[in-house]
């Protein structure tokens, strides 16, 4: 049996994604693949208690990255928006070492800093190039009439959105990586 | 040995210490892992990305090199800077071990 679901995690949120994702294992649904941005593909199975780990930016690592990251027992199965899904039964794995893909603050605090630079980044600009200065526009009144209306409704809902995304992803990243770094 | 290497690397972490330690022979990442895991008995595991990272890291920095590849996996090797920070941070356990037992006072009483 198959089903998609469609569940928003967003950059910051990577970590409660991979324990979301062990629970549906658990529970007997594992993930075939990604539908950009939010729809999770899963196909029945037996549940099984198996750790799913989200590598940034690894389509960018060379052939013998992945090469080991297999030897150590990761299967990786699927690619969405730069992440790359990996997971492991937890029955193969002893210490909590095996059971992460890195074990080391440096490079944990280092993922998340691609995060933020290759997708916190464009969002910032592209809120201050395009969302603020239409924001700005709308409230001079330019816009009239009944699109003018719709259209003022429409960019008042994506400026709250994106000042919220900004924000709480911001905050989040900083927060995680602050875990990692003294 | 370049004092910036050494500087880096002595002290090294536990696990930086095993993966110089088992490269005097050719070796890939996971390789690496098993004997350090059958070294330690099971207590130092190194995990698959931190692996990848610390022999890009050391590679960089020449104290391992490129001996060849087998399928897609890089065999690595020390080459003459790292044999020397290997020896160096030896030389330091050897005098912190020495220590920890008293041997020492035990010298020093004996005197």
């Amino acid at each position: 049996m198959r089903r998609t679901v469609t569940k928003v995690f967003t950059i910051a949120d990577f970590e409660e994604e991979e324990i979301w994702l062990r629970e549906q294992h658990k529970k007997g649904w594992k993930l075939t693949g990604m539908t950009p941005p939010c729809f999770y593909r899963f196909e029945s199975c037996e549940p099984e208690d198996v750790i799913y780990r989200l590598d940034f930016g690894s389509d960018d690592r060379p052939n013998d990255y992945m090469q080991m990251l297999s030897d150590f027992g990761w299967e990786h199965f699927a690619d969405c928006l730069g992440w790359s899904y990996f997971r492991k039964p937890a029955s193969e794995t002893v210490t909590e070492e095996e059971g992460e893909i890195f074990s080391d603050d440096e490079s944990r605090a280092e993922q998340v800093t691609k995060v933020m630079r290759s997708r916190l980044l464009p969002v910032v600009l592209l809120f201050f190039c395009t969302v603020l200065p239409n924001f700005m526009r709308m409230l001079d009144g330019e816009y009239i009439g009944f699109w003018g209306k719709v259209y003022s409704g429409f960019f008042s809902i994506v400026f709250a959105l994106d000042v919220f995304l900004i924000v709480y992803c911001t905050a989040k990243l900083k927060k995680i990586r602050s875990r990692y770094k003294d | 040995m370049e004092e910036r290497i050494k500087r880096i690397y002595v002290p090294m972490t536990e696990s930086g210490f095993y993966i110089l330690y088992c490269l005097q022979e050719p070796q890939h990442g996971y390789g690496i892992s098993r004997q350090v895991k059958e070294m330690t008995g099971g207590e130092v595991t190194i995990s698959a990305g931190t692996m990848y990272g610390a022999l890009s890291k050391m590679e960089k920095d020449g104290l391992i090199r490129l001996h060849g590849e087998e399928d897609k996996r890089k065999l690595y090797q020390l080459t003459e800077s790292g044999k020397e920070v290997l020896s160096a941070e030896t030389a330091r356990i050897e005098r912190l071990f020495r220590n920890s037992r008293g041997e020492y006072l035990n010298e020093k009483n004996s005197d």
